[in-house]
């Protein structure tokens, strides 16, 4: 099938492109920093990567849709602290789950349904809900979060667990099918392909039947529910509540996507290129710290990284191309 | 009633942004007296005078469409904040506000040219590319100044009292003569329609470049009034202007597609936003209640000032 | 579905107002029917078939699908897709194609849920669906899984007359159907409109093109200050007469 090589020409070549970068970056640590690709090492790669995978599917769906979501971090923090608190005071974990789950989704589907419905933009409706989240959450535990998670997500996500005979943590097969699902459901059902051309040409989506203010109320739902996911198993993760955990998750979602190839106007990406956006972040900051690098220093090659990497294959096409 | 329908209506025509400065203005002048005296202009302006100025610089690339921010403002600002204090000052032993101006300029034009290389000419797309910038300076600053450092020279503090008005004035007096150029033109051009301005014959690359530079410029006067307002160094105060400048300016209507708006109206968002954390400092609320409140005004902002367009393009 | 267009007896515009003070509008519209609306620019013809199309609202009267028994009023865009009316738009770049998706894609994108096996979307079933109308479109895509700009203006017009036909509409409006198309492809998409017409489906198309309403149309409708100034059929239907009535004079 010639035809099928060629139509990925464009988006898988970054795909792989992106997955090569993490592999190369990879073999670089391993070279250069003894006990790289040690089993713990890798382990605690891989557990962070996941982590960041789930908070960056949102960021994907909502990027391929053409919007942003800035308030991925904000729920982050609304989950890890919500549920601690709530799990401190004795709830059922499992209600305590299914509550943080329908608040996010209704944080999320009022992100779409202002954005959309007047037409604002999503950086300042999501920014500026996100941070009447925070400030409620902060509100509520007057900036003091209790609690912890139980042990069932500890062992989940924690870099020492071993999932069955796999030497990971459950969370790491777990993601991997997860990430499936995601590729399935953008892939091969009629809310994915409504989505990408929703993102590609929104002006004409609703001649073709797609209902822009139901899209976008559905999919920021799901970011704001897979951003709780993420809040809940980051707490699993470090044990305690923490109000700022997701904070450096608002540029690294939207870091992982763009480097794995989706275009901030809309109608293209994967999460499989989230996926390798994800492990190229990992690498580098793994790398970079090992190599002894200040966080600082970190963040700054990481920013320079991004551009490199965006400018080798994420350009836009000049003004005179889209007449 | 009455006087909600006439409100509404003044709102209509003078824009949302305006009569909520208005409202904000009355409030704090009935709670505060004191501090709106004539007597502590000086030292009101120059706290409000950084988000002010991040606002301003936030708003050329906007006003130059196709997606066209800059979220580096904020690190910019911090950048220039380090450099001033730390490298030149502290280090270098420079004083004078004859380098220190020029010097604080001259780094923002400087990194404004590298985000209008990576945004117009490497065509990344600018919230990409200022995001990079932002990384790369948040961590450049953070390695030149791990902690906060001080003083400031006397004569910059003055900036942020007796003189505050200053740097404001120049900047506003600034972009009065930018908006006399053609150039002002084109870049309105470029923002509402640039590929109508292409075929116009404007050099839509060099017009949104440019825009690019003035943003690092104008970002690099914020930086300076930053470190007016704190009299020292920090490394970590600069990044919170980002996200807020941009809401001050959507705040102020300008369209974040580009080709509508202006500095006025970044000026008259960032005073609404800076008013509105004055009335909540007053009540003694909490910053977590000041966090909320900020949300929720800013979302409820833009959402009035989208239905208000929308009535206004149904009433025609 | 594919029953449609046997059982519907066609569109009944009552009374429609298209603007302010203009006089009403009443027509009917038949199965089997090539109706034209001409008119010089921005004198109503365009939306007169938007409000056909339920994409905008009439400012007085209505219209109603004729279906036996059960005469459905148009009220809205999906209203009317789902009592079988179809609706291609004018401006194939800004409310027509998906440019970064596929010409599969593209087709399919209004009957997304005719191929789902268990909410999942089968391939095959699409492609299959895709091959019927490739073949009486001939559309010309050697690969259909890339991506919609990689055909000529008038394949991509194919693909969308195709994603409008995948409705199996009973009524099939058309914006300037053949606009920036070349001339090869005007003349397999007029041919592809006499065989739908010959198979019972009703056609208004809108067109600037006075050649082509008189080579299309039974009927057509010429618009003048939002008013049907003229309804010219049959041996009456020249370049003259409709010209007449677009510029007002008596002809």
């Amino acid at each position: 099938m010639p035809a099928r090589r060629n139509l990925f020409a464009t988006t898988k070549a970054r795909v792989i492109g992106a997955f090569c970068v993490a592999a190369f970056l990879h073999l670089a640590g391993t070279v250069l920093i003894p006990g790289y690709s040690s089993p713990f090492a890798v382990r605690a790669m891989l557990v962070l990567a996941s982590l960041l995978a789930v908070a960056s599917i949102g960021q994907t769906l909502v990027v391929i849709m053409g919007g942003i979501d800035l308030s991925i971090p904000f729920v982050i923090g609304f989950a890890n602290v919500v549920a601690a608190q709530l799990y401190g005071d004795g709830w059922n974990f499992f209600l305590v789950c299914v509550l943080v789950g329908v608040l996010a989704l209704i944080i999320g589907g009022l992100n779409g349904l202002i954005s959309r419905s007047l037409d604002i933009q999503p950086l300042i409706v999501t920014l500026g809900i996100g941070m009447v989240v925070q400030g409620l959450v902060l509100l509520w535990t007057a900036g003091f979060p209790s609690g912890s998670a139980p042990q069932a997500v500890s062992s989940f996500v924690s870099i020492g667990g071993s999932a069955g005979p796999l030497p990971v943590p459950w969370l790491v097969p777990s993601l991997v099918i997860l990430a499936a699902l995601v590729v399935l459901v953008l892939e091969r059902t009629p809310y994915g392909r409504r989505l990408y051309a929703l993102g590609s040409n929104p002006g004409a989506a609703p001649l073709a039947l797609i209902d822009p203010v139901r899209m976008w109320i559905i999919t920021y739902a799901a970011s704001a529910f897979f951003a709780a996911v993420a809040g809940v198993l980051l707490l699993g993760f470090t044990g305690s509540a923490y109000g700022d955990v997701g904070q450096p998750y608002l540029f690294q979602t939207i870091a992982a996507v763009v480097v794995g190839g989706a275009a901030l106007v809309g109608g293209r990406g994967s999460y499989l290129g989230t996926i390798a956006g994800v492990l190229v972040l990992t690498e580098i900051n793994t790398l970079l710290i090992g190599l002894g690098f200040q966080p600082s220093a970190v963040q700054a090659a990481l920013g320079f990284i991004i551009v490199l990497l965006v400018s080798l294959y994420g350009r836009e096409r000049h003004v005179s191309a889209t007449i | 009633m009455n006087h909600i329908s006439r409100l509404m209506s003044l709102a209509r025509s003078i824009g949302f942004a305006v009569v909520l400065l208005i409202v904000l203005l009355a409030i704090n002048l009935v709670l505060n007296p004191a501090r709106f005296q004539p007597g502590s202009w000086g030292a009101l302006i120059g706290l409000a005078a950084p988000l002010v100025g991040a606002a301003i610089a936030s708003t050329p690339v906007i006003l130059a469409g196709r997606g066209g921010i800059d979220i580096s403002v904020g690190p910019l600002m911090g950048f220039v904040n380090a450099m001033l204090i730390q490298v030149l000052f502290l280090k270098a032993g420079i004083a004078s506000p004859l380098l220190l101006v020029p010097a604080a300029l001259l780094i923002g034009a400087l990194v404004g040219a590298a985000n209008g290389f990576l945004a117009t000419i490497a065509r990344i797309q600018p919230i990409v590319a200022t995001l990079g910038t932002y990384l790369i300076l948040t961590g450049v600053t953070l390695t030149i100044l791990p902690a906060p450092i001080g003083p400031a020279p006397g004569w910059l503090k003055a900036l942020a009292g007796p003189w505050s008005a200053l740097p404001l004035a120049a900047i506003l007096l600034a972009w009065w003569l930018v908006r006399r150029l053609p150039y002002h033109d084109q870049l309105m051009a470029v923002g509402s329609d640039d590929r109508a301005a292409y075929t116009a014959g404007v050099d839509v690359t060099r017009v949104r470049f440019i825009a690019y530079v003035m943003t690092g410029v104008l970002g690099g006067c914020a930086g300076l009034m930053l470190t007016a307002l704190i009299g020292s160094a920090d490394p970590n105060i600069g990044p919170t202007y980002t996200l807020i400048a941009i809401a001050a300016v959507a705040l102020g209507g300008v369209s974040l597609a580009g080709g509508r708006g202006g500095v006025a109206g970044a000026v008259v968002g960032a005073v609404d936003i800076f008013l509105l954390q004055s009335v909540l400092t007053t009540f003694n609320v909490s910053t977590f209640v000041l966090q909320i409140a900020y949300g929720a005004i800013l979302v409820l902002a833009v959402m009035l000032t989208a239905l208000q367009e929308r009535l206004a393009m149904r009433g025609r | 579905m594919a029953d449609r267009p046997a059982d519907s007896r066609g569109l009944i515009v009552r009374d429609l107002v298209i603007a302010p003070g203009a006089s009403p509008i009443a027509k009917r519209i038949a199965p089997g029917e090539i109706v034209g609306l001409a008119g010089l620019d921005g004198h109503g013809q365009e939306l007169f078939l938007k409000m056909l199309a339920g994409l905008a609202p009439p400012l007085g009267g209505s219209i109603a699908l004729d279906l036996p028994g059960r005469p459905r009023e148009i009220t809205g865009f999906r209203k009317a897709v789902s009592n079988g009316i179809a609706y291609l738009p004018r401006d194939r770049r800004a409310s027509g194609i998906f440019p970064t998706q596929s010409v599969l894609d593209n087709f399919a994108v209004s009957t997304l849920s005719r191929d789902t096996r268990l909410g999942l979307i089968s391939p095959a079933a699409r492609k299959t669906r895709y091959d019927i109308y490739r073949e009486k479109l001939s559309i010309v895509a050697p690969r259909p899984d890339a991506p919609i700009t990689t055909l000529s203006g008038g394949n991509q017009q194919k693909v969308l007359l195709a994603r409008a036909l995948a409705l199996e509409p009973s009524i099939l409006l058309l914006n300037d159907p053949t606009r920036g198309v070349d001339v090869a492809t005007r003349h397999v998409l007029y041919d592809v409109f006499r065989e739908l017409a010959a198979d019972g489906m009703a056609l208004v198309i809108l067109s600037s093109e006075i050649e082509e309403i008189l080579l299309l149309c039974h009927r057509v409708l010429v618009f003048r200050e939002n008013e049907v100034a003229a309804e010219i059929t049959g041996e009456e239907m020249n370049t003259e007469t409709v010209i007449a009535a677009m510029f007002g004079r008596a002809a």
